[in-house]
């Protein structure tokens, strides 16, 4: 049952990103340096780590999907990639608005943080493609949580690259020489972090229990004899 | 580059903020016409099987499925119904 526990989990959602919002405007001191405009932090950056965790969920669901076989952990590695694909766009959107408020250019190619992590975005955008090229829906599952596990190992290595690089313009705000964020940030962080985490939990959810129901209508289908409706999605993997 | 004044930022950041919540609210929308698309599905479903226990019942034959099927069927019926409470 996917759809269990849905209302409560978005509920909490919904209450996490409220009181996150409400302590970012009212709560968080502004920057010294930045002022107002360091207010996308609390967005973009919760959005790029949630991101990219959920590429790593993905990876561990495909992971499980080969050693076991069963085509769960394939939809459950597919909608992973799939709402972090839409955080994905979303990080680069805030991104570029944020660089163009604090650099005056929408991107900066010599900044290896933005670089790795359009690189990891871009990798994982020909999943769709790449999943839609296999017919046999068998080798197709296969095929793809061989590529989460693969593309999944690159996330990590972008963590460590954009930790070592000597960055130019990007700001550093975890454990600098400086000491970091103050209390206060760090609070609104935190929130921002966990309701955004909240929300990514959510909407795959959301998405795994409306696959399940779709699958186990094509299930009712078949056993009705019924005539296909001839809707079904030949990329997405089904709950069935 | 020396921090923008309030009212020059405050357009930047509602810009990220705003641009996020378009692209969640897309993404609900699309969502909520797939769930519209079984809901009609569903609707669909039950109409055939109403169609079909009518059919049975007037001792006409039924839309679909061939003969000799039939007890094969409710059984499938009856085995995926129960899965779909197990669950």
């Amino acid at each position: 049952m996917y759809g269990k526990g849905l209302k409560t989990l978005s509920i909490a959602t919904v209450a996490t990103l409220a009181a996150a919002a409400c302590l970012v405007f009212f709560y968080a001191p502004s920057d010294a340096d930045q002022g107002f405009v360091q207010k996308i932090f609390y967005l973009h950056v919760p959005l790029a780590i949630v991101a990219l965790a959920g590429f790593v969920v993905a990876a561990v669901h495909a992971i499980r999907h080969l050693r076991t076989g069963d085509r769960r952990h394939d939809a459950r590695s597919y909608v992973a990639i799939h709402l972090s694909i839409i955080f994905g766009t979303a990080v680069l959107v805030t991104g570029a608005i944020w660089a163009k408020a604090s650099w005056g250019k929408w991107w900066v190619w010599d900044e290896p943080t933005l670089v790795s992590f359009l690189i990891v975005f871009l990798l994982y955008a020909t999943y769709y493609p790449f999943r839609y090229a296999i017919e046999d829906s068998e080798r197709q599952a296969r095929y793809a949580s061989v590529f989460a596990i693969t593309a999944g190992a690159f996330v990590p290595l972008n963590f460590i690259a954009v930790r070592l690089a000597e960055s130019l313009v990007h700001p550093r705000v975890f454990a600098t020489a400086e000491g970091g964020m103050p209390g206060k940030m760090w609070l609104t962080f935190a929130v921002s972090i966990a309701g955004m985490a909240l929300l990514w939990t959510t909407l795959v959810k959301f998405e795994l229990t409306a696959k399940n129901a779709s699958g186990q209508l094509k299930r009712l289908r078949r056993a009705l004899d019924a005539p296909d409706a001839g809707t079904q999605s030949r990329i997405a993997p089904e709950l069935s | 580059m020396p921090a923008l004044p309030l009212d020059e930022a405050g357009k930047y950041v509602a810009g990220a903020y705003v641009v996020f919540l378009v692209l969640i609210l897309v993404y609900v929308a699309i969502m909520a016409s797939k769930l519209q698309r079984i809901e009609r599905e569903l609707r669909e479903l039950a109409g055939f099987a109403e169609q079909r226990r009518r059919g049975e019942g007037e001792g006409a034959p039924r839309p679909r499925g061939a003969a000799g099927r039939d007890a094969e069927t409710e059984e499938r019926v009856d085995r995926v119904a129960e899965e779909m409470r197990a669950r």
